[in-house]
């Protein structure tokens, strides 16, 4: 897995850059954003992490351009808290996460595993988190490597939450996902996919936590 | 520089002017009328004076008057004025009438044999008329006097009559000058109303369309001052703004590397260090963030009210995920109960406003507390409010005003804080023209309650 770092302030560089390697990325930082757009040409990277406020081409340029180009590199933006403009917030410009300055590295750590693993996910039929195993395309689910049934619309649900791992998602989000057109669904049977969920995948080790009015988070998965 | 009002000053340089105008037009009044009138009454005076010279008879060498009693009351009758006369011979000897009438002066040649002049009798001042009479050859001198009553009537008259209009006409410039002034003053009056109207904040020039002509190099340098002083402002807020924004880098990466050493085996002394000193960079980052909010919020910190209308809701979900994970951590139960409530404001302040309120109520709250944001339209008047709850310890009545200055913590607190949270929130709340409401949780309870109550959003 390799990440490239686009960042000017050397210290915070090299602290993300060492996080990661401990975490087994393979890192390349550059500071300026031309820079990465010549690397971004010649290599392959799984990940770029792009500070929004670069010296000369700014991040949002860096990403249009990144944009451009034919491969479609998941991309985390670095923003400091009053850059989270709307165009951020809706990530209009076709970044695939932000996290604003500063930062715990735990958060940052998590959202590059989350982001890398939602991308092979796109690439490859396999999601893994965990013990959990889905397979979008034989539609099979396998914990701990027993297979595990789903009902149609649990899968959905859980595909839902596993693409924003750590992340909150609304409920309305959730019915958005799930619902077939035409078709009503209630906040209260999106209630019960979750219960239903939790109680197959809970005693895996694996959490999906209620936020009270809102939505549910599927916490990371920690190794025991 | 003494302080004068203008139209005082106008009117005390008016005044002399005007009132030796005024003399002037009395005494250019005066002569032409007193002349002739006095040439009138003098007049009168002759013609009794020859009169009498007439009546002068001789009778062998001895001069006698011939005037009976009842000529000489009719002589003597007069309505203002007691009459004199004297009859002399031609070598002065008295004929008839009242003896010791003041002689002619000497100095004065009479031409057609007639003086008039004035002198002093019995005490009174009198006009007096000597005729040269012929009789019998050589002049007899005839005198006729009169007290001056008629006169000095006939003179007040004319002061007065020509005064009056004078001094009126003078009243009237005076007058016009005073309410000239006044309107005149109009304008500046309306300039200094507009200013006074001005809130601190509005530093937008002054209408100068309105002001006439004269009032426009004040309007001018005043607009010119207040664009200064806009600047300044500007300049001021914008280097707060960077100082705070050039803060958050680094202090990423403080604390990237803090985090680091952390996550490595280090020794147990050297470990609680370290805590502290990542403690100390997350609130210094917290700080950086919370001045650049208040930088934004000062006048020229390109605070955009009234520009976007934002959903109080979607602003709170956009930024939950932030709060989930402190709130997981500190084992808080953090909730949400939000239903649509559209604000005109900005979006950037309102975010933060919204994020030191949950950042007080995560801080404060005991683990295994509730903390719940609420966003709604109130039903009664249509006001869309931002709230968040909490069931910690509370913010005892007292403390509920000064907890919104700046850099006050409640006394025998243990926060991390700095004290600006609620300050900034207050002066968030205060662009958007929001009240602070500090209570109790609404389900009654102890507990924390901070409600930001919005202005009516106008209609879509």
């Amino acid at each position: 897995m390799r990440i490239m770092i686009v960042e000017d302030d050397a210290a915070l560089a090299r602290g993300v850059a060492r996080i990661l390697e401990s975490e087994g990325y393979a890192v390349d930082v550059v500071a300026r954003g031309e820079q990465a757009i010549l690397a971004a040409e010649q290599e392959r990277f799984d990940l770029v992490m792009l500070d929004v406020g670069l010296p000369g081409m700014d991040g949002f340029e860096v990403l249009r351009r990144l944009r451009a180009q034919a491969e479609r590199v998941p991309v985390l933006l670095l923003t400091a808290r009053d850059e989270i403009d709307d165009r951020v917030h809706g990530l209009d410009l076709g970044a695939d996460d932000y996290v604003a300055k500063p930062f715990a590295m735990s958060e940052l750590a998590a959202r590059v595993r989350a982001l890398i693993r939602r991308s092979q996910a796109q690439a490859g039929p396999k999601v893994v988190h965990g013990p959990l195993l889905l397979d979008t395309v034989a539609r099979r689910a396998f914990l701990n490597g027993e297979p595990l049934e789903l009902a149609g619309r649990e899968w959905a649900v859980l595909e839902v939450l596993l693409a924003k791992v750590e992340r909150v998602v609304s409920k309305e989000v959730i019915i958005q996902a799930v619902a077939n057109w035409g078709e009503e669904l209630s906040l209260n049977a999106i209630e019960v996919y979750v219960s239903r969920l939790r109680a197959k995948l809970e005693p895996a080790g694996i959490r999906i936590r209620t936020v009270r009015g809102f939505g549910y988070m599927l916490e990371e998965h920690k190794a025991v | 520089m003494s302080v004068q009002s203008l139209r005082g000053q106008l009117l005390r340089q008016l005044l002399p002017p005007v009132a030796a105008l005024l003399a002037l037009a009395t005494v250019i009044a005066y002569y032409p009328t007193i002349e002739p009138a006095t040439a009138a009454y003098d007049q009168a005076l002759i013609d009794v004076g020859l009169a009498l010279g007439d009546r002068i008879q001789i009778n062998g060498g001895k001069y006698s008057l011939d005037l009976p009693d009842a000529a000489e009351r009719v002589l003597r009758t007069d309505r203002y004025d007691a009459i004199y006369f004297h009859v002399a011979a031609p070598d002065g000897g008295h004929i008839a009438g009242d003896q010791g009438l003041p002689p002619p002066p000497p100095d004065k040649t009479p031409q057609d044999h007639i003086i008039a002049y004035d002198g002093i009798y019995a005490g009174k001042d009198l006009r007096i008329v000597a005729v040269l009479v012929p009789c019998d050859g050589k002049r007899c001198l005839v005198q006729v006097a009169e007290t001056t009553n008629k006169r000095e009537r006939l003179l007040r008259y004319i002061v007065l009559s020509s005064l009056v209009p004078t001094v009126l006409i003078a009243l009237a410039t005076l007058l016009i000058v005073w309410f000239g002034v006044k309107r005149g003053l109009e304008p500046l009056d309306l300039l200094s109303e507009e200013i006074k109207r001005r809130s601190p904040r509005d530093l937008r020039p002054v209408q100068a369309a309105a002001a006439p002509e004269e009032t426009k190099p004040l309007v001018n340098a005043l607009n010119a001052l207040l664009e200064e002083v806009a600047q300044a402002n500007q300049n001021q807020q914008r280097f707060l703004a960077n100082a705070a924004h050039q803060l958050r880098t680094p202090l990423a990466g403080l604390q990237a590397h803090t985090e680091l050493a952390l996550a490595q085996p280090v020794p147990e002394g050297c470990r609680a260090e370290l805590e502290q000193v990542h403690l100390a960079t997350v609130r210094t980052a917290r700080l950086a963030n919370q001045l650049l909010a208040l930088a934004r919020a000062e006048p020229g910190g390109g605070f955009a009210a009234g520009l976007g209308a934002t959903d109080l809701r979607q602003l709170v979900q956009g930024a939950a995920d932030e709060w989930v994970h402190r709130a997981m951590e500190r084992d808080l139960d953090l909730g949400f109960d939000l239903a649509e409530a559209r604000v005109r404001g900005d979006a950037f302040l309102l975010r933060e406003a919204l994020a030191n309120l949950v950042h007080n109520s995560l801080e404060h709250t005991p683990p295994g507390g509730h903390v719940t944001v609420h966003t709604t339209v109130r039903a009664e008047d249509r006001r869309p409010i931002l709230e968040v709850e909490d069931d910690g310890p509370g913010i005892p009545p007292a403390e509920r005003e000064r907890v919104l200055e700046r850099f006050y913590r409640i006394p025998g607190t243990t926060g991390t804080g700095s004290g600006l949270g609620l300050a900034i929130v207050r002066e968030i709340a205060g662009l958007h023209g929001a009240e602070v409401e500090i209570g109790t949780p609404r389900a009654g309870g102890r507990g924390c309650r901070v409600s930001l109550i919005f202005p009516p959003a106008p209609q879509p």
